[in-house]
């Protein structure tokens, strides 16, 4: 007789190192009762150190592994075609001296910026300003806030794209890199529109 | 005084649009993986908009070492320099640059011409270009 099976993804799972993804964390089902247990005990995937911390699994492969299980399976998909399962190494710790760093930088970046609109944009004023403020002397070339100011110039655009020529800070895509993925969709998504013919139909063509 | 709080309203309202429009504070979360502390970021960006808007208005002195002023000018050109490259992405300056001229796998010597030549020009300007 035939089973019938729904299988919706999930979107997203978190897994420790080493640990091994059964059907019942990656997906929800539906199924005949008498074999539901079996089913969501079926091994996926054991994540290894080689994975690095994405993992994407296709639907395709849950099917594969249920025709495996059982010739008599037929399976229905809804919602998602994969799912993303995020390595995390360990527990997920905030470190405070980042977040004390990001809120200082956070702190004074707006700070900077808005004394820069008070001032009608113009930088040089407000780092003499700056100055003046900190140390309470006058100096017109303040070379000890401006130069390293200079040289967060490009070092927070290098944190900003995360990528210091070829070495990545951390696993996660830059900006960039999701920038050009969705110019690459847009373009796709208008040559697939206006090469196909029958896409769309005007009246003058009936 | 009304006038003066609804310009400051205005204002206050348009630079939080900016920074959002922008993202750069989910950016560094997601960097530094602190998602939960979200709502101090959006406090620390509050108070240094005030803290600045009042240093600018009442010219405090408070007579400290110049030594501070370089972790200051870091955090500074830091945001700065988000800001610069939270703009052009917005703008699609690279995708489009990349593709045009097919250099879709050196996109990163690109950027790294895009990050020099700002410091460059940013110390160019302070130490020589002022005082000329």
């Amino acid at each position: 007789m035939d089973h019938l099976v729904y299988i919706r993804m999930r979107h997203r799972l978190q897994v420790k190192p080493h640990e091994t993804v059964f059907l019942k964390d990656v997906a929800q089902i539906i199924s005949d009762e008498t074999i539901y247990e079996k089913l969501r005990q079926i091994p996926v995937h054991s994540v290894t150190d080689k994975d690095r911390n994405i993992i994407v699994i296709d639907v395709m492969k849950i099917i594969r592994l249920l025709a495996a299980f059982d010739q008599t399976i037929e399976v229905q998909t809804i919602g998602p075609p994969q799912i993303i399962i995020e390595v995390i190494a360990k527990g997920k710790k905030i470190s405070m001296p980042m977040f004390m760093l990001i809120w200082f930088l956070l702190f004074f970046g707006a700070a900077l910026t808005i004394m820069n609109f008070h001032e009608d944009v113009s930088m040089q004023e407000v780092q003499q300003k700056i100055y003046t403020i900190i140390t309470g002397e006058v100096d017109s070339k303040p070379l000890i806030f401006q130069i390293p100011y200079s040289l967060g110039l490009g070092l927070g655009m290098i944190i900003f794209f995360n990528h210091v020529f070829k070495k990545r800070l951390n696993e996660e895509p830059s900006p960039l890199e999701v920038e050009m993925f969705n110019y690459q969709l847009d373009l796709d998504s208008y040559v697939s529109m206006n090469e196909n013919k029958e896409s769309m139909k005007n009246i003058d063509d009936r | 005084m009304f006038i003066g709080l609804a310009s400051g309203i205005a204002v206050g309202a348009g630079f939080v649009a900016f920074l959002s429009v922008l993202g750069i504070i989910p950016r560094l979360t997601q960097l530094t993986k602190t998602m939960k502390m979200i709502h101090y970021y959006e406090w620390a960006a509050v108070l240094g908009v005030i803290g600045g808007a009042m240093a600018a208005l009442w010219n405090p002195v408070f007579s400290i070492s110049p030594f501070v002023l370089i972790p200051i000018g870091l955090a500074c050109g830091t945001f700065v320099g988000m800001l610069a490259a939270a703009l052009t992405e917005v703008l699609n300056v690279f995708p489009i640059l990349a593709k045009r001229i097919g250099v879709d796998g050196q996109i990163t010597y690109l950027l790294m011409a895009f990050v020099f030549g700002k410091v460059f020009g940013s110390l160019f300007q302070w130490i020589y270009f002022v005082s000329k």
